[in-house]
């Protein structure tokens, strides 16, 4: 018992990805029971398709090389059939966006009860009662009868989780497993992906969020383009990387930023003055005797979890929402092209159809604004003008924020909501947007509102903060408007 | 097709009520609206045609502008109109003088006979053609499938049939052309609508099974570790007959439209048949119970649609 | 003008099946109309002397039961054919788009008014309202388009009151109206270039359905009368004789054939 348990369960010999384009360097490792190993990189780093190379489900016209050793058995990387009956009893898949991931026209119960009837062999009744029981586990013991639609972003991957490791699996690969979830909830699959390594199984994730990195620990590689830059300890490869991609990459994470240049003047005027706001949707309060002001270049962060009022609360300021009660006081020098927004996905906030130069154009000839603005602005977002004339589809998430900031900064405006403009980027985009978005807004006297689900990033970036719907307080519209003491952060 | 969801099955059953009420209304509207539009000496040719060119008197004539309420001022003649067919009471026929109700029962029985015929032969080529289709995309049966279903949905239903009559029954000789008494009569009319349904319903079970093996759910459920035949039958089944079910609906359309014609091709003594007759020879109160009863069929059908659709997604019942 | 038309002509790359689809029609089109300029033949002139002769040099495809000329009648049956589809999607189309874009911008009442006018006008099936409309005036080419565009518009309203109200909820277009463009400009760069792709694949799926409809009006001898060239009614004429002329029957259908598969081709995949 003990010589099985040094043995490696996975143990990777120079796997290789070719075809269509994509290369993944020759890649190895080795996790015994209670290992648990953390792949951390952007967006087409390629990591994705390493679990896919390891569980034998890569995409038409992609092969892979290489030797797998799984739990014992020798596997050519190429003969992707002969894992097939490894799936479920050995190896677990946790998928990407547990909602799309479960049948959406059966019960959650019952998706758990099949794995335990068909792949570990129960009785019908049995598995039904290990259902109940996983259930129960993962508090979820009143989800059992509701449809994955019913259920929320945390609740749907703790189902997926209790379905894909109901067969025992003791090797469980995690493919992404915090997309789209907030923090309170990111952090709760992480803490249940750590039982898996906790009961002597192996963990292997995949993830672009060092945060899940980090309190994972274990072991952690950082993939870059196909290649592996760095790997070893999360706790040195975390705080100490040695690779200069790996130093990007760190300084990337918001608690390290350069505190941005503190606000200057804050003499009482300000831009926008909310007072004793209250606003309910579908009967639940958002928020209620709400009073706010934003001063000229000032950022004020708002947090809090999702469907709490935060872009609600953004329309309400903007003016394209009314609220219940209370009254908006916006710069009356200011028309309303002086109040703006930027948005979550870039790309949504285009028309696809026509390229960014027509767009702009467009809006120079509406308001009679200066052509000769754009450029010093475009050099200034490390903008390339051979961007204008392509569609908002065919650049990049970050280069078209950065264009949507141009967008805005064209009409000199006074005000800026910013909903979470940067939680569709990879870190390092990341920080250089929002850098820059900073730097702008001081430079220009624009009072910004910046939505993040990221507390670290509001604590580092933001003059003041406001949280709504603090759960722990019970009352839907707690909200604390401390000043962040940046100054006195290291 | 988002056919009724998120509603309850009797706030749908109620709005499939209103819509037979608004067919019954809007068949009697038209149908008042053609006696109104019948040529001035419309009761004497009726009459003639319906006692013959001899025995035509004024007072047959009278008849005939009683059966119709042509004597009667505009709206209180619509008024009677409306009021008697709600009591389903829908007169005689001009040309038979049987009773419309007796006559569409018996025509019923042979639409209703076709039709059923039709749809289950559909549904055994269709879908399951479909579904073949659809596990395999851009494959060769894909490739054929939709070459032909092309070809099918190019021609109309009575092109179809002509084709049928040409190749088995004239060129092979193993099938009636046309008439009614024997099973062999009703295959090629059968055959005739069932190629038409099918052609559509083979695609949308196609795109909807090529959409449900591609989705990640079908993916999570294999590698969970259920085997293909399994994930086949507990994720793929469900999830592609709910859009093959829902899109009948809008196949009724084409069922009804075929009937007409085919029933017309191959002299199939149904209700469509009757319909084309009763049009030709002005036969006002055949129309509207013809129309009528195809009307109310049509929603008879959309309504077990609805409640096939119910039962078969969870997410109708939960919402 | 020119930015209305612009996403029409600058239509997506066209697929091999489309592109086959548009050379099907085209050669439909050159053919219906050359024939009256390149042949003198009416087609309606009866030669009782010369019935269902086979194609020869004088008759390229040779004449029906009465000796009229099938080349000419087929010529006029696509022209009708053609006129009546294009007649009955722009009528179709044109209030459809409207009405679409108006009940899934405003939304409210008026777009429940608008969609319980479009389910009352689908409670009867289509051939149906068209039938009864046929028998209130016989023979008549405007009943017949009347009817068959009252039951298309529906398609046209519903699709773009769907795209509509997704697209007047989308970030793109509250991101325009902040920047200060008005309704105009929100219609010309968003939702136009969105819509138009989709209502040409309508149009050209509905033209084949008018067709398909309309022949098989004339099949059933309810639609127009003879001696219309129709190509529903010139299958239920030749119908008799297609044990002595297969050749002749097989004409009508062939083209109708040929015709409704072009535009379903030209289509492209249908975005309902």
């Amino acid at each position: 018992m003990t010589l099985a348990q040094q043995a490696p369960l996975l143990h990777i010999e120079d796997l290789a990805v070719d075809g269509d384009g994509v290369s993944i360097a020759p890649f190895s490792l080795t996790l015994i029971p209670g290992q648990r190993l953390t792949l951390l990189g952007e967006t087409g780093s390629g990591k994705s398709l390493l679990a896919q190379a390891i569980m034998g489900t890569l995409p038409k016209g992609l092969a892979a090389r290489g030797r797998l050793h799984i739990a014992g058995q020798t596997f050519a990387a190429d003969d992707t059939p002969s894992r097939r009956k490894l799936w479920g009893h050995t190896l677990a898949l946790l998928p990407q966006e547990p909602w799309h991931a479960l049948d959406p026209t059966m019960r959650a119960i019952s998706q758990i009860a099949e794995s335990h009837r068909h792949v570990a062999g129960r009785s019908r009744r049995e598995a039904g009662a290990a259902a109940r029981r996983d259930l129960a586990g993962l508090g979820l013991q009143d989800a059992g009868h509701k449809l994955p639609s019913e259920l929320s972003g945390g609740m749907a991957q703790r189902v997926a989780f209790a379905a894909a490791s109901a067969g025992g699996a003791h090797i469980v690969i995690a493919d992404e497993p915090t997309k789209g979830l907030d923090a309170t909830r990111r952090d709760a699959v992480v803490a249940l992906l750590a039982r898996t390594s906790d009961d002597g199984g192996s963990l292997l994730t995949i993830t672009h969020d060092i945060e899940v990195a980090r309190r994972l620990g274990g072991e952690v590689a950082i993939l870059r383009q196909g290649q592996v830059v760095e790997r070893g300890p999360a706790k040195r490869v975390l705080t100490s990387p040695q690779s200069d991609y790996g130093q990007r990459l760190m300084a990337a994470d918001p608690s390290r930023w350069p505190v941005p240049r503190p606000l200057t003047c804050k003499a009482g005027k300000s831009v926008i003055e909310a007072r004793q706001l209250a606003m309910a949707r579908g009967g639940k309060t958002l928020f209620e005797d709400l009073s706010l002001n934003i001063a000229p270049g000032e950022i004020v962060g708002i947090s809090g979890p999702s469907g709490c009022g935060k872009s609600t609360l953004g329309d309400v300021l903007l003016g394209v929402a009314k609220a219940d009660k209370g009254e908006v006081i916006r710069e009356p020098s200011q028309s309303r092209l002086g109040f703006q927004k930027l948005y979550q996905d870039p790309p949504a906030a285009f028309s696809p159809h026509w390229t960014l130069r027509r767009l702009l154009d467009d809006l120079i000839r509406r308001h009679r604004l200066d052509p000769a603005a754009i450029v010093p602005l475009m050099v200034h977002l490390n903008l390339d003008p051979a961007l204008l004339d392509r569609r908002s589809g065919e650049i990049s998430g970050g280069e078209l924020q950065r264009f949507a900031i141009l967008r805005v900064l064209l009409l000199e405006p006074c005000f800026l909501f910013a909903d979470e403009p940067t939680s569709r980027l990879d870190p390092i985009t990341q920080q250089e947007t929002l850098s820059l978005l900073v730097e702008l807004a001081r430079e220009r006297h624009c009072g910004v509102m910046l939505v993040s689900h990221d507390p670290a990033l509001i604590e580092r970036l933001c003059d003041r903060r406001l949280t709504l719907g603090d759960t722990d307080t019970k009352s839907p519209a707690a909200i604390t408007d401390t000043a962040a003491e940046a100054s006195l952060s290291p | 097709m988002t056919r009724g969801l998120g509603r309850g099955l009797p706030a749908l059953l109620l709005q499939r009520l209103l819509q037979a009420g608004l067919v019954a209304w809007m068949v009697g509207t038209l149908t008042f609206v053609l006696t109104r539009t019948l040529p001035g000496d419309m009761a004497y040719r009726i009459a003639a045609g319906r006692y013959g060119h001899d025995m035509v008197d004024t007072a047959a004539a009278e008849a005939v502008r009683a059966e119709l309420a042509l004597n009667q001022p505009a709206s209180s003649a619509y008024f009677g109109w409306l009021w008697d067919l709600l009591q389903f009471d829908l007169g005689r026929s001009l040309v038979s003088g049987e009773p419309v109700v007796r006559e569409l029962w018996h025509q019923l029985g042979h639409s209703l006979g076709l039709a059923a015929v039709a749809v289950a032969l559909s549904l055994l080529l269709g879908p399951p053609l479909g579904l073949a289709a659809g596990l395999r995309p851009r494959g060769m049966l894909d490739r054929l499938s939709e070459v032909v279903a092309s070809v099918l949905r190019a021609l109309p239903p009575f092109a179809v049939g002509l084709v049928l009559i040409l190749v088995f029954a004239v060129g092979l000789g193993w099938l009636p052309a046309a008439g009614h008494g024997r099973t062999a009569h009703s295959v090629l009319p059968a055959l005739t609508l069932a190629l038409g349904l099918a052609a559509v319903s083979s695609r949308v079970a196609r795109n909807a099974m090529a959409d449900v093996s591609q989705s990640a759910y079908y993916a999570f459920s294999r590698t969970k570790g259920l085997s293909d035949r399994l994930t086949f039958m507990r994720h793929g089944l469900r999830n592609v007959a709910v859009p093959v079910v829902a899109y009948l609906g809008v196949q009724f359309v084409y069922l009804i439209e075929g009937v007409v014609v085919v029933e017309t091709l191959f002299a199939w003594p149904g209700i469509g048949h009757a319909l084309v007759h009763a049009i030709v020879a002005r036969d006002v109160p055949m129309i509207q119970g013809t129309a009528l009863i195809m009307g109310l069929l049509f929603v008879l059908l959309n309504t077990v649609v609805d409640i096939v659709c119910h039962l078969l997604d969870p997410r109708r019942r939960h919402a | 003008m020119t930015t209305l038309v612009a996403p029409l002509l600058t239509l997506p790359r066209l697929s091999a099946r489309q592109r086959l689809g548009g050379l099907l029609l085209a050669s439909l089109l050159v053919f219906a109309w050359l024939v009256p300029w390149l042949s003198d033949a009416d087609p309606a002139r009866q030669q009782l002397t010369r019935i269902l002769q086979l194609p020869s040099l004088a008759e390229p495809l040779g004449t029906d039961h009465l000796g009229r000329s099938l080349l000419a009648r087929l010529a006029a049956a696509i022209r009708l054919s053609l006129g009546m589809a294009m007649l009955s999607v722009l009528t179709a189309a044109v209030p459809g788009v409207l009405m679409g874009i108006i009940a899934g911008w405003r939304g409210g009442w008026l777009d429940r008014v608008l969609g319980s006018l479009a389910d009352a006008c689908l409670a009867l099936p289509g051939l149906l309202l068209v039938l009864l409309l046929a028998a209130i005036a016989p023979g008549n080419f405007w009943a017949l388009y009347v009817g068959i565009a009252l039951v298309l518009w529906i398609e046209y309203f519903r699709l773009v009151r769907a795209r509509t109200r997704a697209l007047a909820a989308s970030p793109q277009l509250e991101a325009s109206r902040l920047l200060g463009f008005g309704p105009l400009y929100l219609f010309r760069r968003h939702l136009w270039p969105e819509l138009a792709p989709q209502v040409l694949t309508l149009a050209a799926f509905g033209a084949a359905s008018a067709i398909l409809a309309m022949a098989a009006l004339g099949f059933v001898s309810v639609g127009l009368r003879p001696p219309t060239a129709e190509l529903g009614l010139m299958m239920i004429e030749l119908l008799p004789y297609y044990h002595e002329a297969p050749w002749a029957m097989a004409q009508p259908i062939v083209v109708l054939f040929v015709l409704v598969l072009s535009l379903n081709l030209l289509a492209g995949r249908d975005p309902r």
